[in-house]
């Protein structure tokens, strides 16, 4: 697997050369759009799959783009496609379990027990908290911003937050699980 | 805290956390926290779960050799590998039920010979069904065990080649606790073994072992349900779970003297 260099959706907004196509435009935001497609998804493969869809949505879409901030624009596609594919898997639940073409395997490193506890704190959240609590923990955008991509006040954004990290905060303490350092 | 600075509000804390302070202000929010302790608490915790977030994340934001057929996927409808996994995910939902708390977070394979199920499954359930043997075995009179103390070298023997492992029966004398016996008893829906020690009034405690589908280690963790505290562990190819009606502090004593002389 190549591991390219991460381009880091922390340092954003950079126009690309002109010369670049739209579809190479695309091809470097592929791996932030990875990241936050599974920091919304309940597994590696429903995040491919969101990421996938996401990318066929942003090609269909290309006349639509404005020309400006193409990363934050394809984040709000994703970020709408997040939600309307948990409307329909909330119908249909399906059993989740991780990629099977081994991209992601490698990646899961650390404790898998300290990892299921958070991914179920995650996926007792609504997407809407969800995808708020990622766009600022994970993707670093700023709360205006967020509220802009979202199209919501940006006190719509802080109180999504709050009330995200609090109920992860619940959720992780509920579970009367306490992380100790193992003797060695 | 001075009076002549803006109060702080929430939204300064969550700006504090993200990092959306400027220098003055974020001193500002940092002598305010340490004069209002529950708020810091609070904010403290944000901030370890922002950086869990984070790790748990970074490592998915790479490129992929597949990715640039990512924008040919509309072309390909039918033979998307995205349409293979929402259909094997569906089918896989029709024969399997897994509760949302078992999400599977091992790097399982949907087409590997090893059962993705069987690993999700075995995360959350080792302190369960910990307890459940506790339960079942701890407070039975005549036959807690199936092989007892007597014949510890037949019991090891046994039970470390049906879970293939070679398994010792942690010496707890030091701690008040001797070896009742053992049983065999499925565990992952494969062979595990249950340890069982009494003090002498008489107080139980168990040790199950199971196989662990995938290679891993843990951190140490605590489940309580009422008075029965499960401390419980994965460490290689062995699950384990220490469970009894004893204090935290003494379990984790009992389950580290366990873990040194698991460790062989």
């Amino acid at each position: 697997m190549p591991h390219a260099p991460d381009q880091d959706a922390r340092v954003k907004g950079v126009n690309p050369p002109s010369a670049d196509t739209f579809e190479n435009q695309i091809l470097s935001l592929v791996p932030s759009l990875r990241r936050y497609s599974r920091s919304l998804a309940k597994s590696d493969s429903d995040g491919e799959d969101l990421l996938q869809d996401c990318v066929e949505k942003v090609l269909v879409r290309r006349g639509q783009w404005r020309g400006v901030n193409l990363r934050a624009w394809a984040f709000t596609i994703m970020t709408n496609l997040y939600r309307d594919r948990h409307r329909r898997f909330t119908q249909h639940p399906s059993v989740e379990f991780n990629d099977t073409l081994g991209l992601m395997a490698e990646d899961v490193s650390g404790d898998p027990l300290q990892k299921t506890r958070l991914q179920n704190a995650l996926n007792a959240l609504s997407p809407d908290h969800r995808s708020v609590l990622m766009l600022v923990v994970i993707e670093g955008y700023g709360y205006q911003d967020v509220a802009d991509m979202l199209a919501i006040p940006i006190g719509t954004v802080m109180s999504r937050l709050s009330r995200a990290r609090r109920q992860m905060a619940a959720h992780l303490a509920e579970n009367n699980i306490v992380t100790l350092r193992r003797p060695k | 805290m001075t009076d002549d600075h803006k109060p702080v509000t929430e939204a300064d804390l969550h700006a504090y956390v993200d990092g959306f302070l400027d220098e003055e202000r974020r001193r500002d929010v940092e002598l305010w926290l340490s004069g209002h302790p529950e708020q810091e608490a609070e904010v403290r915790q944000w901030q370890a779960q922002a950086a869990e977030l984070q790790t748990s994340f970074a490592g998915y934001a790479q490129a992929s050799e597949g990715d640039r057929t990512l924008l040919n996927a509309r072309t390909a409808t039918t033979s998307s590998p995205s349409w293979w996994r929402r259909a094997a995910l569906i089918a896989a939902s029709l024969t399997l039920f897994v509760s949302g708390a078992a999400a599977g977070v091992y790097g399982d394979r949907l087409l590997n010979p090893s059962n993705p199920i069987e690993t999700a499954a075995a995360i959350d359930s080792l302190p369960g069904q910990s307890k459940t043997a506790f339960l079942v075995y701890a407070s039975e009179k005549r036959h807690p065990v199936e092989v007892g103390a007597d014949q510890e070298d037949h019991l090891v023997a046994w039970l470390g080649k049906r879970l293939d492992y070679k398994l010792v029966a942690p010496d707890l004398k030091s701690l008040g606790f001797s070896l009742v016996g053992g049983r065999l008893l499925p565990v992952n829906g494969k062979a595990g073994a249950m340890l069982m020690y009494q003090d002498t009034a008489g107080q139980r405690l168990t040790v199950l072992l199971g196989k662990n589908p995938e290679n891993a280690e843990t951190s140490f963790r605590f489940e309580s349900a009422g008075s029965l505290e499960t401390f419980y562990w994965i460490d290689g190819s062995i699950g384990y779970a220490v469970t009894g009606e004893v204090s935290r502090a003494k379990l984790q004593q009992i389950a580290e003297e366990c873990y040194r002389q698991f460790e062989t």
